[in-house]
């Protein structure tokens, strides 16, 4: 499944094609990456939690 | 709380360290902050905004095995109950488990009663809930 596919947005039931994410790690104060793959190897529930910007409220 | 919790933006990881850094209020956030700056993801989500570049407030709990369980989506300007968030997760895990089962709206935790959708069901469900 390609990201092109989705002109809409993912829906509830549907699976979500593997990603990944650079993050910044607070717990290390260091970078790191999120990967989708890995949580799901790892038998993970994953909670994605979006919003505008930094430096706002969240 | 047994999940990959990650909060993202469009922003970067070096705004996520610098604005983690800074700001007080985010001196105990312990979960990965996600750099989307191209979008793309948000986009896969459907709660990238073209106009602005940003990202609305949307939250999705994706099974183990990938699937999407929940989503919600607000606006820019209305926050979220985290309250409801860990409901919702803790449903999902209780459902997980029991497929046969579902979670009424009253439902809050582990030990609430649950439903089995049966014939004997069907218009007893105030009775059930007793």
């Amino acid at each position: 499944m390609e990201f092109e596919e989705y002109c809409c947005g993912l829906r509830v039931g549907q699976k979500v094609p593997d990603f990944e994410l650079d993050t910044f790690e607070p717990t290390k104060g260091d970078f790191g990456k999120f990967s989708l793959k890995k949580a799901k190897k790892a038998g993970k529930w994953t909670i994605l939690f979006f919003y505008p910007a930094d430096f706002t409220f969240v | 709380m047994g999940a990959e919790v990650v909060t993202v933006s469009t922003d970067t990881q070096f705004v996520h360290l610098a604005w983690q850094r800074d700001e007080k209020l985010l001196e105990k956030v312990k979960y990965p902050m996600g750099a989307d700056p191209t979008g793309n993801v948000s986009s896969m989500f459907g709660v990238y905004d073209e106009e602005t570049g940003l990202a609305l407030r949307g939250t999705f709990i994706i099974s183990p095995d990938g699937t999407i369980m929940n989503s919600e989506v607000n606006y820019y300007n209305m926050g979220r109950n985290i309250d409801e968030l860990m409901r919702k997760f803790k449903a999902n895990l209780h459902l997980s488990k029991h497929a046969d089962e579902g979670c009424p709206a009253q439902w809050n935790d582990k030990g609430d009663k649950t439903l089995k959708p049966s014939a004997d069901l069907v218009g007893k469900v105030y009775e059930a809930l007793q």
